[in-house]
């Protein structure tokens, strides 16, 4: 055997720039597809992708990946895992498989736009992967969620979400249309690869793969942890991106690029992950708390990463460490109340146990969102059914299209930051929001959060119903208490350690 | 405690995803996997979730719906061989393990250094230059991922641009070992000078320069794969490997061929893309014969200037054009548009 190695060759495949002559450089790279930071085809010559793989390396290992996954699937497919879980459990695979399978198809042709406009041929290379990495991350998850279709309506979502008009997907659109397919080629390098994946598919990919593993979801938890194997190679096209930007004297508008993805991201995860992991998650099963993980993978990965590259933390950074503290227990609060709205079954995760826990990891819990939740509790317990669903939906932010959500008790925190451009005022839920809003206002100036299209009369009636109508969300689909409120007779409740009984196996 | 207890309309689980479930019948992994995953195909006013007149929505209004390749469901597609990435890399990683044997094979029998010293200046010049050539092929695939609107038929694109790179690294991997065996040839060194000025490539330089550029969907695909492609499988990729067998050169004959499969499969999906293309409305026969019109003086240029510097090839450009003109034919194209004039 005398086969060359990778670094005897690998050099040429990436010398693929030419000088054009037909067209000009300005048609075939234009500046709004391929680089508004305005580099020329010579300095992105110097771009540099740190994980190499050649096509041969490429289609082996990952269809040996693929051979592992489905074979597991397979081997655990007759164990009735799925009917014997944690309702709560249950939720999360809805929750995740809803929120993501198509969500990682936007970065297909994402990762496309980068194939085709990226200025540096090594970019273009790694794109290519890139773009059938997130194929195998749309279709291997959809085949797995499939697996569920005939055991609940709810996960038919996996595939229909992000073609309804529901809050969370217009969230999700929103965040991906905004940092990935919405932009160039250099700055959704940016984006999508490093601020999106280096920074938080870990959290989901990762931390909910501890968490499935102790819940003994072997064939859940050896999925996610193979998609991120993928991740972790191809969420290195940004970095290479920073460098020639930096190197470039670019590093200002570089970090913008940073700081606006890093934000909208997440204001998505702590929606999806923060909830699932502090809360849906069976107490037993716990690995680490929801903010235990973002030290571990965000404040300290990411921030190193950030250093490493020369780039400073954003500048929002102080009021994100302090968002941690409570961004997500507000939002679960919310999306438990208005769970009709969702396509999983929110666990309350407020049993009296559960609360210990949740004290322990954010001492003040109990002051603030577990006040909330005694209230609840009562109305719960007095039957006052009227006054467990909204009458209305909460406030939406024009950017993130989330809730304009604080913390409880704390002198009523919350306040406002809107924005006056053109003819109305666009609300924000934060400072980072309306920063976004404030840099390029005619980026988003049509678009209308749910909240808008109620007012607007675009939903109609412009009621409850109406409203889950228009998110295509039908009874059968609509979300319920997990537990069927089992978690507000303490005197009742069951040992949360243990596992409950799902209402669907009942 | 539910608030839709005595709702009769409740929604029951299916046995596959709402949208295959009219079907009555049981889907494939291919479609449980592959249909409708495209979301930003839903909205046509407004593919982007942000302003209607950012940049990019403009773009897909302006390449994706607004092109004159119409169909009311272009969701419907399907590819003929059903691949999905876990078939394909399986499919392929046996495919990368015969063109390892061959180059191992070679290696070991000294294939290099018995070529002559003529083929050596002719793969100098003509074969390890189709890396950029190959490249342009990989970025214009990688576009019409893009653009495409729908997941079916950006699926079989993404797949061909990762074919493409496969054969970006091939020609890469032959020219390092040319260089190594070979150092007389100038290998790895001169092959952008080639491309960028050798009259053999200027053909096929400025066809792919100004497809890069062709942004519309529909005339993307059409020029791609039924102009560029086509003509460069048997105007450029046949004859050279026409020629390296008349040179003794049978392991560019071994991988040209290997690379043909890959040619093959795309011309499945896209004769069955331009079938249902002309299911859904046969007007769109017209629209693709004058981009294949449009686009194939450049195409026939690019490779006769290529076959006309390839040692003994005296026919290879016009059997190019003939076998080009079959695939075409294949389609039935005039005959749909003809009959749709005649049509009231």
């Amino acid at each position: 055997m005398a086969f060359l190695n990778r670094a005897d060759w690998y050099d040429l495949a990436r010398a693929t720039n030419w000088s054009p002559r037909y067209v000009s450089e300005d048609q075939l790279f234009p500046p709004e597809m391929s680089d508004r930071f305005g580099l020329s085809l010579e300095q992105w010559e110097a771009y540099d992708e740190p994980f190499k793989i050649s096509y041969r390396e490429y289609v082996d290992v990952q269809s040996r990946k693929d051979a592992d996954a489905y074979s597991v699937r397979a081997a655990l497919a007759r164990s009735n895992f799925y009917d014997n879980a944690d309702a709560g459990w249950q939720s999360i695979l809805k929750l995740h498989f809803g929120a993501l399978c198509l969500t990682e198809y936007s970065a297909v042709p994402g990762e496309s736009k980068m194939a085709r406009f990226g200025k540096a041929p090594g970019m273009r290379n790694m794109a290519t992967f890139g773009a059938l990495d997130e194929m195998r991350h749309t279709q291997i998850q959809l085949y797995f969620a499939h697996e569920f279709v005939s055991k609940s309506r709810q996960f038919d979502l996996a595939q229909k979400l992000l073609s309804t008009n529901s809050w969370a997907a217009i969230a999700t659109r929103s965040a991906m249309d905004d940092t990935i397919l919405g932009r160039d080629a250099a700055t959704l390098s940016i984006m999508l690869t490093f601020a999106l994946e280096q920074g938080f598919t870990n959290l989901q990919f990762l931390g909910l793969a501890a968490d499935a593993a102790r819940a003994g979801d072997f064939s859940f938890s050896n999925l996610i942890s193979s998609v991120q194997t993928d991740e972790a190679r191809h969420s290195q096209i940004g970095g290479a991106t920073l460098k020639v930007l930096i190197a470039n004297g670019k590093k200002e508008e570089a970090q913008r690029a940073v700081d606006i993805s890093f934000w909208r991201q997440w204001r998505l995860f702590f929606t999806l992950t923060g909830p699932a992991i502090d809360y849906l998650t069976p107490l037993a099963h716990r690995d680490k708390s929801f903010k235990e993980f973002i030290q571990e993978f965000i404040v300290a990965q990411f921030e190193r990463a950030l250093v490493d590259l020369g780039l400073e933390r954003p500048w929002y950074w102080d009021f994100f460490l302090k968002s941690i503290e409570f961004y997500h227990h507000s939002g679960h609060l919310e999306i438990w109340f208005v769970r009709q709205t969702v396509w999983w079954n929110p666990a309350a995760g407020v049993s009296a146990a559960e609360r210990a826990w949740l004290e322990a990891k954010y001492p003040g819990w109990n002051a603030k969102w577990g006040r909330l939740w005694d209230v609840i509790a009562d109305n719960v317990r007095h039957g006052r059914t009227d006054k467990l669903y909204p009458k209305t939906l909460p406030m939406l932010c024009n950017i993130c299209g989330l809730s304009v959500g604080s913390i409880p008790h704390e002198g009523h925190s919350n306040r406002g930051y809107w924005t006056e451009f053109g003819m109305r005022r666009y609300y924000f839920c934060s400072e980072p929001c309306q920063w976004i809003f404030n840099l390029e206002p005619l980026r988003y100036q049509d678009h209308k959060s749910v909240i808008d299209r109620l007012l607007c009369g675009d939903i109609q009636p412009p009621d409850i119903e109406g409203t889950l109508r228009y998110f295509d969300l039908m009874p059968g689909e609509r979300g319920e208490d997990a537990h069927d409120y089992a978690w507000a007779w303490p005197e009742l409740a069951l040992d949360p350690a243990a596992e409950r009984p799902s209402q669907e196996a009942a | 405690m539910t608030q839709h207890e005595n709702e009769t309309d409740v929604l029951r689980p299916l046995k596959t995803w709402s949208h295959l479930a009219a079907a009555r019948r049981r889907p494939s992994e291919y479609e449980i996997v592959s249909v409708k995953t495209l979301y930003n195909a839903v909205n046509l006013e407004r593919p982007l979730e942000l302003d209607s007149n950012v940049y990019m929505n403009r773009w897909l209004r302006d390449y994706r719906i607004d092109s004159p390749l119409k169909h009311p469901d272009w969701s419907g597609f399907r590819d003929p061989d059903e691949l999905i990435y876990r078939t394909y890399t399986t499919l392929q990683n046996g495919h990368e393990t015969y063109v390892d044997g061959l180059l191992d094979q070679h290696d070991e029998q000294d294939h290099d250094q018995g070529l002559g010293a003529d083929w050596i200046e002719t793969l100098a010049t003509l074969y390890t230059p189709m890396r950029y050539l190959l490249h342009t092929l990989q970025m214009c695939s990688a576009y019409l991922v893009v653009v495409a609107p729908s997941s079916t038929i950006d699926n079989c694109a993404a797949l061909q641009a990762a074919d493409q790179y496969r054969w970006v690294s091939r020609v890469a991997y032959r020219t390092a070992e040319l260089a190594r065996h070979r150092p007389e040839g100038g290998f790895g060194h001169a092959e952008r000078g080639h491309w960028e000025n050798h009259p053999a490539w200027q053909g096929a330089r400025e066809l792919m320069e100004k497809l890069l550029i062709a942004y519309d969907w529909g005339e993307a695909f059409v020029g791609l794969n039924f102009v560029a492609k086509p003509a460069i499988d048997e105007g450029v990729l046949r004859p050279l490997a026409g020629a390296a067998r008349r040179h003794g050169d049978t392991l560019l004959a071994f991988l040209i061929e290997a690379q043909l499969r890959d040619s093959e499969r795309s011309r499945r999906w896209s004769s069955a893309l331009v079938r249902y293309a002309l299911a859904g409305d046969p007007a769109n026969a017209a629209v693709i014969l004058t981009w294949i019109e449009k686009w194939t003086p450049l195409a026939t240029a690019a490779t006769e200037a290529y076959c006309r510097a390839l040692p003994d090839m005296p026919v290879a450009a016009s059997e190019a054009d003939e076998a080009v003109k079959a695939f075409h034919s294949s389609l039935g194209l005039h005959a749909i548009r003809t009959a749709n004039r005649a049509s009231p």
